[in-house]
């Protein structure tokens, strides 16, 4: 198993198929870590929105409480 | 004597409600006509070129023309409740479904089979092309009328639901107009065409067989919630 | 029989809470399998005879394209298994494998029109293959669009995970009808995807991709599932635990 290319600007232009095999490993690359980095914003969001829930909650609880 | 349960009752009732709307009948077929007007006028009017894409263009209106008629399967039975009546009625919701199915198929997918000749006459179809391809328009639009009900049943209670059953049946009528369209096809190339049109009626077997539970069931799903 | 065990996994909860134990190890596994597969064929595979260096563009088109189809046929069986036993967590597993399997369909797609255009000069060619992965995409789009068309989860659920059974029913139809269909109109053109005399050189980075792409598939689904559980099950203690747990946390670090 040895490298392929002469040099590192070699493997980049891949003898002419470089711009090729280039964007397809980018936007692959790009939905991958999108399809990852996404639902874990999405957490971060829906526990924001659970906190403020609860928040809400206790103050509705506590607006009760005092008015009784 | 083993009773039909239900299917002659709902074939009767739905060509019976269908004719009174005679009007909506005709859309489908009208629309099956003009568009395939489009080809020659938006692609080509060589006959050369139309002869050979006549099969092909036939079988695409005709699809498109079952999706435009699907809506109304269960739409206007789902609005004034009769839908729910069949649902909570004691006999087995299949038969009537087909019943349905097959009413709609005998005012679209029939008066489609009977009018294609005219098409076939204005693309210059081959001689050898017609029969075959009645008689694969005759077996495939039964199978599309039967998935087109599956597609109106899981969009009835949805108020754009027209546009959506079109996205969900699309995909799924792919292997019908494939085999569709190779009946004419090997027919005008001298090949027997019977292969073709077995594969279709094997599909239509299998829908007929399975489509009427999956209806069914999509309808208890959609209707009464 | 004892099912205890399926009755268990069902559980959102125990779902939440194992995943969280061991993702964060399927997730390096992940990246360690994907970046050294990629390297591998990027770097080191020898390149193709016929193809030269386009052919590399297989180490992501085909795991892409097997996950694809391998997760049509999971969003399918997650709903049958919702559709069965009533099982809140597999109609929550069909939900998010939908749009997953979605992008990597056109994913598959977008490689191959890439790969295509070098190759064999235009970015699309009509091709058993390449039609069947389109007709994949538009049977994914119908069962995300059904997802979201109904208002009441329950119908949404249900509606979805019958459709894509009848999907999964015709996909072999589909398959088969654009092959035969093709090889009736197109003389034998070479398949770039067929891999049986591929020298292992070129095979084996492919299955370290193959293999790193079902973990990633598996990370990515879980995630999503993992945020699911939580939005759905808002109201109960042991999630607004863990918020308290996550914004205490999060203060505690300010």
């Amino acid at each position: 198993m040895n490298f392929q290319f002469d040099n590192v600007s070699g493997m980049l232009h891949m003898a002419g198929h470089g711009i090729y095999v280039w964007t397809a490993v980018l936007v692959s690359l790009a939905l991958i870590a999108w399809l990852i980095i996404n639902p874990l914003l999405q957490r971060r969001h829906v526990i924001e929105e659970i906190a403020q829930d609860v928040a809400r909650e206790q103050l509705r609880q506590n607006a009760s409480r005092e008015s009784v | 004597m083993i009773s039909n349960m239900g299917f002659l009752a709902f074939l009767r009732r739905d060509l019976r409600l269908i004719n009174r709307r005679r009007g909506e009948v005709a859309s489908p077929l009208i629309f099956f006509l003009m568009a395939a007007t489009f080809v020659p006028l938006g692609i080509t009017p060589d006959a050369e070129l139309l002869k050979n894409i006549a099969p092909g263009i036939i079988w695409v209106m005709a699809l498109l023309a079952t999706l435009l008629s699907a809506d109304s399967l269960f739409a206007s039975d789902y609005q004034d409740g009769s839908l729910e009546q069949m649902l909570i009625s004691p006999q087995l919701l299949v038969m009537p479904v087909l019943g349905k199915v097959t009413a709609h198929w005998l005012t679209t997918g029939l008066p489609l089979t009977l009018v294609s000749p005219l098409l076939g006459l204005l693309f210059s179809l081959p001689t050898a092309g017609y029969l075959p391809m009645m008689a694969g328009l005759a077996v495939g639009t039964g199978c599309l009328s039967l998935l087109a009900a599956l597609g109106a049943a899981l969009t009835v209670s949805l108020q754009k639901g027209s546009l959506l059953l079109t996205l969900i049946v699309m995909p799924l009528y792919m292997p019908i107009i494939i085999f569709g369209s190779a009946t004419a096809q090997y027919s005008i190339e001298g090949l027997a065409w019977s292969g073709p049109l077995a594969i279709l009626g094997a599909m239509l077997a299998v829908a007929i067989a399975l489509c009427p539970l999956a209806i069914a069931s999509v309808l208890r799903l959609t209707t009464i919630n | 029989m004892n099912w205890n065990w399926f009755y268990r996994m069902g559980s959102p909860r125990w779902f939440y809470e194992s995943t969280s134990r061991w993702l964060p190890w399927l997730g390096a596994l992940t990246v360690l399998l994907l970046v050294s597969g990629l390297v591998w064929g990027l770097a080191f595979a020898p390149q193709d005879a016929k193809q030269g260096n386009s052919f590399r563009i297989i180490y992501l088109h085909v795991p892409a394209s097997f996950l694809a189809l391998a997760g049509y046929f999971l969003m399918a069986a997650a709903g049958a298994i919702g559709l069965i036993w009533k099982m809140k967590l597999s109609y929550m597993v069909m939900k998010c494998a939908a749009p997953l399997g979605a992008v990597l369909t056109f994913l598959a797609l977008f490689t191959g029109a890439v790969w295509g255009k070098p190759t064999w000069g235009s970015y699309w060619v009509w091709d058993a293959r390449v039609t069947s992965m389109l007709i994949l995409l538009f049977l994914y789009m119908g069962v995300l669009a059904l997802q979201y068309a109904f208002d009441s989860k329950d119908v949404a659920n249900k509606a979805s995970a019958i459709l894509a059974l009848v999907g999964t029913v015709n996909i072999p139809i589909i398959y088969k009808s654009v092959d035969w269909w093709f090889t009736l109109h197109q003389p034998a053109t070479i398949s770039f995807t067929e891999a049986p005399s591929m020298h292992p050189d070129m095979f084996q980075p492919l299955l370290v991709m193959i293999l790193g792409f079902y973990c990633f598939y598996a990370v990515a689904l879980i995630l999503s599932v993992r945020v699911e559980i939580l939005s759905r099950e808002r109201k109960t203690s042991w999630v607004r635990g863990l918020v308290k747990q996550a914004t205490h946390k999060n203060l505690g670090a300010e």
